[in-house]
């Protein structure tokens, strides 16, 4: 028996699967398209079918998410814009951690730690950037000047380009890289069943213990997964 | 191999529109019925280019020396040396044919139109359903379009080989651009001050060039055209960092992942395996 906290609620995991989901059609669609040799793949649209489809997934999530679940939202958004001195000892801690294996330098972190806390403001702004790029790439090519429309291509490239890369990067440090233990505990476990050990909480998210999940533990018999 | 062009003399030239015809009749679109004629005024028609209508002649009446002057210009794709649409095609559906001008495959076209808004002269036409995205691009493919490919049959354009008054000629560009020149030098020895030789720098070259009797703008011609800046950045700049920082990072998390296994198997910690 081992003493659980609960790390995402079911409508967030939901919503991150989803969204998962459809961020990976809409990257794969679109980098055919910048890997010399891969752009026939493009050939006769019907990649641009499946970017518009996985595109509306993409912006219909959040919008019924964000009703339903508003004071997650606003939490979640205000998470991304608060940063603290936590945040500059993790980012001169991080190198020894995520390549030592050195965690003594690496100072209480809350809900998220830095480097979650990055790509997650990443995810919100990028996001946004290619929202708004690509309505207006979809609907108004014919009524926008040229130039616009042009500018409107090189910001969701450039958007492609930073969360393209900054995915991978979450994709590895969630699952591949070799400290992590995905399945028992961080990534895997908090964005499956949604629930992570007290004792992973209190050694890798010190001050989200402390302020918040301190005395919420939800017991679980037997298996810990 | 020397490149080819064609050379459009506007001053020889008498708007019969053979050209217009003869490149439908050639090229054999693919697009559907040919366009109805609409009375707005003018001896020209249509009225702007269409994926069916890839080549027309524009009419101007221009007001030169007191007097009304009748000019005409040829409308169709000029296959710029540095050409924005090329610049821009994902699919490279447009590409720079080996005698230097501006192919097309249509399939491999995505329906994208990044070529429209890159291109200086607003000649790529796209057709298709703009909700859902299904589309082709259509443009004038030097008659190389596959399996109507005239040149490299070793003829000319369909456009030149109907004109009448040989005001368009094909052959080796530099002996279109000497013969250009000299024309240009006639016009203005016999009072066309402003005859111009269109093509000859513009974007690095054109090969399709003109023979003006007027400035370039009298026929609506851009001055100085350039690929637009946003293509210049995205292409030459932004695409190759983009390539470099992709790179880097799967170089990157390579490198941490060896360095960081050694690091957790020095210090007898549990990695994945051992859950």
């Amino acid at each position: 028996m081992e003493a659980m906290v609960e790390r995402y609620r079911k409508p967030t995991r939901i919503l991150h699967w989803v969204h998962a989901g459809a961020f990976t059609v809409l990257f794969l669609t679109g980098l055919i398209l910048f890997v010399p040799g891969l752009g026939v793949l493009a050939q006769d649209s019907w990649t641009r079918i499946l970017h518009r489809a996985a595109a509306v997934v993409f912006i219909v999530a959040p919008l019924i998410y964000i009703p339903m679940n508003w004071k997650a939202t606003v939490r979640g958004i205000k998470d991304a814009f608060t940063w603290g001195p936590e945040d500059l000892g993790w980012l001169q801690a991080a190198p020894s951690y995520y390549f030592l294996a050195d965690e003594k330098a690496m100072p209480p972190q809350g809900h998220m730690n830095t480097g979650q806390k990055m790509w997650w403001l990443m995810a919100i702004v990028f996001g946004l950037l290619f929202v708004a790029t690509g309505i207006i790439m979809w609907l108004f090519k014919a009524t926008l000047p040229g130039a616009a429309f042009l500018w409107a291509v090189f910001v969701h490239d450039v958007s492609f380009i930073a969360a393209g890369n900054m995915f991978f990067v979450h994709v590895y440090l969630s699952v591949a890289h070799p400290l992590m233990r995905p399945l028992s505990q961080g990534a895997w476990a908090s964005m499956s069943r949604g629930k992570v050990p007290v004792e992973y909480v209190k050694s890798h998210h010190a001050k989200w213990y402390d302020e918040e999940a301190r005395g919420k533990e939800i017991a679980t018999i037997g298996n810990r997964r | 191999m020397a490149e080819k062009a064609i050379l459009y003399d506007a001053a020889r030239c008498t708007a019969c529109r053979g050209c217009q015809a003869a490149c439908k009749q050639w090229n054999e679109s693919d697009e559907g019925e040919g366009e109805k004629t609409t009375n707005f005024g003018s001896y020209e028609n249509p009225r702007d280019l269409s994926p069916k209508t890839w080549l027309k002649m524009e009419f101007r009446e221009v007001e030169r020396n007191g007097k009304v002057s009748w000019l005409f210009s040829r409308r169709a794709c000029m296959h710029c040396t540095d050409a924005g649409c090329v610049k821009v095609c994902p699919t490279k559906a447009v590409f720079h044919h080996e005698l230097g001008f501006v192919a097309y495959n249509k399939d491999l076209c995505s329906g994208c139109g990044y070529c429209i808004e890159a291109c200086p002269f607003n000649v790529p036409r796209l057709t298709g359903n703009r909700i859902s995205g299904i589309g082709k691009m259509d443009k004038c493919t030097f008659c190389t379009t596959p399996n109507l490919d005239r040149v490299d049959n070793g003829q000319e354009p369909a456009c030149v080989k109907t004109c009448p008054p040989h005001a368009l000629a094909y052959g080796d560009r530099d002996k279109l651009v000497a013969e250009g020149r000299k024309r240009v030098a006639t016009l203005q020895a016999n009072g066309n001050s402003n005859a111009y030789l269109f093509g000859d720098k513009e974007l690095d070259g054109l090969h399709v060039l003109y023979v003006l009797a007027e400035a370039p703008a009298t026929y609506g011609l851009p001055i100085n055209p350039k690929v637009p800046a946003a293509s210049v950045v995205w292409q030459n700049v932004m695409q190759p960092l983009g390539w470099v920082l992709g790179g880097l990072t799967i170089v990157g998390l390579g490198l941490n992942f060896m360095v960081a296994r050694e690091a957790r198997l020095t210090k007898g910690l549990p990695g994945k395996k051992e859950e």
